[in-house]
Formats: C-alpha cells, sequence, structure tokens
C-alpha cells in the first residue's frame, strides 16, 4: 500500500504478484504518478495490449462500469490485455479502495494518484480533460494509444478498443 | 420566441460539436442572451449575470464529490470578488441527472444550504455545457469585461485541502484580470465528475 519512487520495484512486484486478471489472489495498491503509469504500461509492448480506466469510488457511473471491465479483463486476458485501475480518489480513501478492489475480485497490481492533478492529467493524454471515469486503451504491437474516451460506455465500445488493441495494434492518436 | 433561439443556437453548438474541446481562450461568451432557469426562479442569462469588469461561470452541480470539496471557494470568491465587478454564475447541465439530485428543487436546497449568493441556473439539454466545451464539475470559465474568455479550467491545486493550496489559478487569473493584465495562466486542468449529458 506503500508509494512507489523506483520504477524497477513494480517490475519485482508484477513478478512476484501477477497483474489483473493474472494468477495471484491478491491485489496492491500503489501511489504513483503518470509517469509511473506510462512506463508500467510500455513495458507491455510488444507482448500484450492495456487497457487503462481512472475511476473514483465515489463515481457512480465509474462503479456502475466497474464490474464489466473486470469480466473483459479476464475474458481476454488470454488473448493478451492486461488492464490496470488508477483510483483517483483522496490518498486518505486508499484503504476504501483497496476494500472496493477486493469486492470487485480485482487481483494484482492497482494504483492510486498521487500527482498534482493538472501535470498529471496531461501526463497521461492531452486529449483528457479531466472528467472521470476516462479509458485510455494501448495496442500491443506498437504501445501507441489505440482509442481513448471520458465517461462510461457500453461493452461494445471496450470490446472494439481491446480487440483494436490486441488484433490490429492501429496506432495513432 | 423559442423557435428564434433555436435557429441561432443550433449553429453554434454544433459548430461546437464539430470543432470539439474547450472554448478557446479569447472566445466571446456563447450563447450569452440564452435564458436559464434561476433558482431565484427568475429566467437569467449570461449577459445578465456579467458584472461590469468580467463574468465567472462555472459548470457545478449537486452531486459530484469535487464539487462538494471545492464549494467552499465558491462561496470565498463570490464574497471576495463580486463587490469588485465580477459578475457570478454556476450552471448545472447533468439533464441525465434531473431526477437523482440534479433537478432544480433540490438546486435551491443545496443553494440555501451552503449560502450561494450568487445565480445558479439550469442548463436545459446541457446547450450551454455542450456549447462552452465543458466536461467536468466544476469546470471553470472567466471571461473580461470586453466579453472575451481569459482563464479556463480549474479553481485551485487542492479540491480537498483549502489549506494547502499551492496554486489558486482562478484567484490569480481573476487579480490578473482585474489588474488589467494578461492571466500568466491561462488554462488548467482538474479531476471532476463527468456532466451528465443527456445521452
Amino acid at each position: 500500500m506503500g508509494k512507489i519512487y523506483q520504477f524497477p520495484l513494480l517490475l519485482l512486484l508484477s513478478g512476484l504478484i501477477g497483474i489483473a486478471g493474472g494468477c495471484s489472489p491478491t491485489v496492491e495498491t500503489n501511489q504513483v504518478d503518470a509517469d509511473f503509469i506510462l512506463k508500467t504500461v510500455s513495458t507491455h509492448t510488444g507482448s500484450e495490449g492495456v487497457l487503462v480506466n481512472f475511476w473514483a469510488t465515489w463515481c457512480e457511473p465509474c462503479v456502475e462500469e466497474f464490474p464489466m471491465i473486470v469480466e473483459l479483463s479476464r475474458e481476454y486476458a488470454s488473448q493478451g490485455l492486461v488492464v490496470y485501475f488508477v483510483s483517483v480518489d483522496w490518498l486518505e480513501e486508499q484503504a476504501k479502495v483497496l476494500t472496493f478492489l477486493k469486492e470487485h475480485g480485482v487481483t494484482g497490481l492497482s494504483f492510486i494518484k498521487d500527482q498534482d492533478s493538472n501535470e498529471f492529467i496531461d501526463a497521461i493524454s492531452e486529449q483528457w480533460t479531466g472528467a472521470i471515469p476516462f479509458t485510455i486503451v494501448f495496442g500491443k504491437s506498437t504501445g501507441n494509444v489505440v482509442d481513448l474516451w471520458e465517461g462510461k460506455e457500453s461493452k461494445e465500445r471496450f470490446v472494439s478498443a481491446i480487440k483494436k488493441s490486441i488484433y490490429e495494434s492501429m496506432g495513432g492518436s | 420566441m423559442l423557435d428564434k433561439k433555436i435557429t441561432w443556437i443550433l449553429p453554434l453548438f454544433l459548430i461546437a460539436k464539430l470543432l470539439g474541446g474547450e472554448l478557446a481562450i479569447g472566445s466571446s461568451i456563447p450563447m450569452a442572451d440564452v435564458k436559464m432557469q434561476d433558482i431565484s426562479d427568475k429566467e437569467i442569462s449570461l449577459n445578465e449575470a456579467m458584472g461590469e469588469k468580467g463574468l465567472l461561470v462555472i459548470f457545478s452541480c449537486n452531486t459530484c464529490p469535487w464539487v462538494h470539496a471545492w464549494e467552499d471557494r465558491y462561496i470565498t470568491l463570490a464574497e471576495n470578488y463580486v463587490p469588485k465587478g465580477i459578475g457570478m454564475i454556476a450552471v448545472n447541465s447533468n439533464e441525465a441527472f434531473r431526477e437523482k439530485g440534479d433537478g432544480i428543487d433540490e438546486m435551491k436546497v443545496r443553494a440555501k444550504d451552503y449560502g450561494y449568493s450568487f445565480y445558479y441556473t439550469l442548463d436545459e439539454g446541457s446547450r450551454l455545457a455542450n456549447v462552452f466545451g465543458a466536461t467536468r464539475t466544476p469546470h471553470i470559465f472567466l471571461f473580461n469585461k470586453e466579453r472575451k474568455l481569459v482563464y479556463r479550467g480549474a479553481i485551485d491545486d487542492n479540491a480537498g485541502k483549502p489549506k494547502k493550496v499551492k496554486k489558486p489559478y482562478l484567484m490569480n487569473a481573476m487579480d490578473e484580470m482585474l489588474a488589467g493584465r494578461e492571466a500568466a495562466v491561462t488554462s488548467t486542468k482538474a479531476l471532476g465528475c463527468s456532466i451528465k449529458f443527456d445521452k
């Protein structure tokens, strides 16, 4: 539950506890900045597509679509999809975040934002205005962004983005 | 009357949709004459909310924790800047949440409970949010006395802890505007609840 300062530690953590949808029954939340998240995403380039969902426990549309994203993370894990959840709850709410993740069956590595929001949002994507939920999807072969959107979306939209990520890897924005 | 409004509102709305994104710095106040229902039961337009030195528009709502966290600053801003000639209006564009806490009756209750001394209007059909490119609550747009946008984005850098604010973006922009200077920072971003547009 601590704050991660050294990126290599992530690789160790990933190796030890796996990632969302992986084999470990445990979940870990770590306080990180945008740079850390993007570096984590980049470790999957060439091997997995990555979907990152930004959410909060108090955000109704986030909570509504959360179980569907967890389900999709399991469904597509064997096809090369990795899902990371990034909570933007207050840091004081980290215990609540962890409880929520456990209740929804999330396993592996998960994040909670610990950075000035103005810097954090632009570093993740200049196309993100700051509204949540926010979802960004990276291609398996290129690591480029293949899709992103703000707000709650349908399962069809998620599946379309996931397929772009793991099969088409269109690159782009 | 309504038909006349719609005929010129639609092109603006479509232009904003086509261009996408937030209203550009330097833009004039869009839809400035369109009337909205205020908590006072009067119909208020942005032109009517305009002060002699400028206008602060806050896209807000009743139901967002980020609004609740920043709401104390709404009150302080109104106390400090309305007397200096900056008009202030909060706009509720959560069209899909009218039955879930963002209806006009609930807006009246919230304004009373939290001591709003400024306009708080209902943006029917989220038209204003669409043309401003507002996406979240709170989302700030500050116009100068020439009715040009001089600042947009966040109130400050710490919603939850007002005493720990290091970057009071909006207050700085208002002070600079009143001093006749350009804002050093004209655009920022903050996390917030997505505006609940009616799909």
